[in-house]
């Protein structure tokens, strides 16, 4: 009888450690960025802001992660003297080959996000929705689900702490926290077309 | 503790009671069901450069102006063109969807082109004396319908069989007060933009017996006995007494009295569902020819051209007499039902239909060719019905074709041995030529005197947004307006009359548009009527049920919807070719339960 009850709690206990510890680990592929990029060294030492790389195009519509144009503009040839930038010229620069970034953002195709009706004229900081992207030394690795095929950014609750970033919020939910805590729209059509 | 079976079993129970306090099962149950949603092939978007590109929707001859927000060259939605004087801005709910319908699951994809052409060709050197070849164009008006015109020209004994085309424009901008018999003004007739425009400067008078979405949104609705329009029309034209016309048509006295004093108060015109309509011939009677009913416009043809087979209407089209008919619906346009078509071919007739849906003519013919949809291909859209103006735009392809199709106007012009050109350039050229007009850019919004522009220039801003117009000039009287009235049906043994509930024959719509108004109810779905409940009662129908819709053209089991709003003596049909073919030609029908 006791031996049957340690058997039922042994088995639950190792699900239950499964379900929460390791299932969060392995449910996400993890994928490196393509180049070791430092938002930190652009930002103190270029001086460079979010908008210089990451802009609105004319006609209002946002631009996303910088195409290699922009890149080359400044990185032609060295600016300083370390390896990640000599990899980054010889690789990309040098033979003209756009850098496959892996977007943590991006949405599924069901999902209309204006950049510029948010930024311009909620006068959302960038940090709110993406973290302190702009103060890190180097890229996180990408993660993303192969099941549904999304970033971990984007969908899904938290599975368990691990991890996760606790700022900012790219996920439906998110939207949602902060069109209700402003008060605002936040039907389904708002977003999904 | 030993390892028994139970207490395997024991651990596996614990362990899937463990799971389900995790969120491990959950969330796989949600990712399985976004995976599920993305199949491969389901067409997506690529990622990429965002632009607008324009065109003209060619889903109904309103021809409303098009900005397409493009990802890397795919459209993903559409709207429309603000500064445009004729659509302004406005896109119908089946334009917005276009840019779905290459896509479509029920598209034809694939079609025995080879087989096609050899058999046509067979059947062209085979052909007895008097046995004639022919084409269907269903939206004429068209340059594509010059180039079936020029083949059937050069072609012996080609015809050019097309519906009646009226040779009238509608001013709506110029009258005060419209009467309607039946028109779906707001659902569907003339251009949706200029109708909305216009709106505030008429009164609309509806008459009709059913009430409609026109009839809705009308300022008057007269809701009429079916059948007894022409009475009406005649009380209105002062050819026999209100008193008469309200004991005929049901209608009130003063309801009929108001109308008449509104349309002696000022400009009007009156409007019927069938543009070919007997009752068009009021406007003559109420002085409106020149004024709101005018001559319509079309834009200059080359010379070459116009050495071209009239246009016959399929009645007027000799009995058993076409051995190849071919048979253009590759754009939603009119419909020649079946009833009318078969007793014009010959025995041994070959049919071979371009279209994208196998569900039109494709049941009657032999070959169904696959042709391109809305926007993949280049066309042009005449003038639609309350375009004053000459007219030309082009309709540029947004996507390449998804499936291999062939070009009607191209295969047809093969068969007739006429020289590969491009008609469309060909027909800019002879506008260009001609020097009148302006064309109007819809990047900048910019009109320009056409003698300021290049015809390289013409022909590059037409393909990337752009349209000529021509509104200068006085307004021209069109020739008479008199139509024969339809011959007279037998009312014994089919009691009911037949009111169309669909403005037009829609052809492939996007599944999108179907899912929001069709299982919706907010339009019948096809092979649907609806019928009074004293009529459902009398003849046993029950709400939801099936039943037997029968008229002098056949029989075909349908869907009843019992509504209260459908009087007693009338039968609201659905749209869609099988329908089409039922009703078209006959006014009256019965119900009876399957």
């Amino acid at each position: 009888m006791i031996g049957g009850k340690i058997a039922f709690a042994s088995g639950m206990l190792l699900a239950l450690a499964g379900g929460w510890l390791a299932f969060p680990r392995i449910l996400y592929q993890t994928r490196l960025q393509p180049v070791n990029f430092s938002h930190k060294i652009h930002a103190e030492k270029a001086g460079a802001k979010c908008e210089d790389c990451h802009s609105f195009r004319e006609d209002g519509t946002y631009a996303g992660i910088p195409t290699l144009d922009k890149c080359s503009g400044c990185h032609a040839a060295a600016m300083g003297a370390t390896a990640e930038e000599k990899n980054f010229i010889d690789q990309y620069v040098t033979p003209n080959r756009e850098p496959q970034w892996l977007s943590y953002a991006r949405q599924p195709e069901n999902v209309y996000f204006s950049h510029i009706s948010h930024v311009k004229l909620g006068h959302v900081k960038c940090e709110q929705c993406h973290g302190n992207e702009g103060g890190t030394g180097a890229l996180r690795p990408y993660q993303q689900d192969p099941i549904s095929g999304y970033s971990r950014d984007i969908w899904g609750r938290p599975v368990a702490p691990v991890g996760l970033r606790t700022e900012g919020g790219m996920k439906m939910d998110d939207c949602v926290d902060c069109h209700r805590r402003q008060g605002l729209e936040y039907s389904c059509l708002g977003c999904h077309k | 503790m030993t390892t028994t079976r139970r207490n395997l079993l024991k651990f596996v129970g614990g362990g899937a009671a463990g799971a389900l306090l995790t969120p491990a099962p959950w969330r796989l149950i949600t990712d399985t069901a976004l995976w599920s949603e993305n199949w491969p092939g389901i067409p997506r978007p690529g990622h990429g450069e965002i632009r607008a590109r324009f065109t003209h929707c060619t889903l109904c001859p309103a021809g409303c102006a098009v900005r397409a927000r493009c990802v890397n060259g795919q459209p993903v939605s559409l709207a429309g063109v603000k500064p445009h004087p004729i659509s302004h801005g406005a896109l119908c709910p089946w334009g917005i969807a276009g840019h779905h319908l290459p896509y479509h699951p029920a598209r034809v994809r694939q079609g025995p082109v080879k087989e096609a052409l050899a058999a046509v060709a067979r059947a062209i050197s085979q052909r007895g004396a008097g046995e004639r070849v022919a084409v269907l164009d269903l939206r004429p008006g068209r340059t594509v319908s010059w180039t079936y015109r020029r083949a059937m020209a050069a072609i012996d004994n080609g015809l050019y069989l097309a519906p009646r085309q009226p040779d009238y424009s509608i001013d709506l901008n110029a009258a005060r007060t419209v009467v309607s018999f039946g028109a779906p003004l707001f659902d569907g007739w003339g251009t949706p933009g200029n109708v909305f425009a216009a709106r505030a400067n008429f009164r609309l008078v509806q008459i009709e017996p059913v009430e409609t979405r026109t009839a809705a949104l009308a300022d008057v609705w007269l809701p009429i006995r079916p059948g007894t329009e022409t009475t009406m029309a005649a009380a209105l034209a002062g050819e026999t007494t209100i008193a008469e016309a309200a004991r005929v048509t049901g209608v009130d006295e003063q309801a009929i009295g108001a109308v008449k004093e509104a349309i002696a108060s000022g400009p009007a015109v009156v409007l019927a569902a069938d543009p070919a309509s007997p009752l068009m011939s009021l406007n003559a009677k109420l002085h409106a020819v020149g004024h709101t009913v005018v001559a319509r416009r079309e834009s200059p043809l080359p010379e070459a051209w116009k050495k071209a087979a009239p246009a016959t209407e399929m009645a007027a089209a000799p009995d058993r007499a076409i051995r190849v008919l071919l048979i253009d619906e590759s754009l939603p346009g009119g419909y020649v039902p079946w009833q009318e078509i078969q007793p014009k071919l010959a025995a041994n007739a070959v049919v071979v239909v371009f279209s994208s849906s196998s569900e039109g003519y494709g049941r009657h013919a032999q070959c169904v060719l696959p042709a391109p949809v809305y926007p993949e291909a280049a066309e042009d859209v005449g003038p639609a019905i309350d375009t004053v103006a000459a007219v030309f735009r082009i309709a540029a392809p947004l996507v390449a074709p998804v499936v291999p199709v062939v070009n009607p106007g191209e295969l047809v012009a093969r068969i007739a041995g006429l020289p590969q050109t491009d008609p469309l350039r060909e027909r800019a050229d002879a506008i260009h030529k001609a020097g009148c007009g302006t064309l109007l850019s819809y990047a900048d919004g910019k009109s320009t005197p056409l003698k300021a522009v290049t015809a390289d220039d013409f022909w590059k801003t037409l393909n990337q947004g752009g349209c000529w117009m021509d509104d200068s000039g006085k307004k021209a009287a069109p020739g008479k307006l008199e139509f024969p009235a339809a011959g007279a049906q037998p009312h014994d043994d089919l009691p009911l009359t037949v009111v169309a509930a669909e403005p037009r024959h829609s052809g492939l719509e996007s599944p999108l548009m179907s899912k929001l108004e069709r299982e919706s109810n907010l339009r019948m779905t096809a092979n649907a009527l609806a019928i009074s409940p004293a009529d459902a009662r009398s003849n046993g129908i029950e709400n939801g049920g099936r039943c037997v819709l029968e008229t002098a053209c056949g029989r075909l089991i349908v869907v009843a919807t019992i509504d209260p709003g459908v009087p007693a003596g009338v039968v609201e049909v659905a749209g869609g070719p099988r329908m089409a073919d039922l009703c078209g030609a006959s006014q009256r029908a019965r119900v009876v339960r399957a």
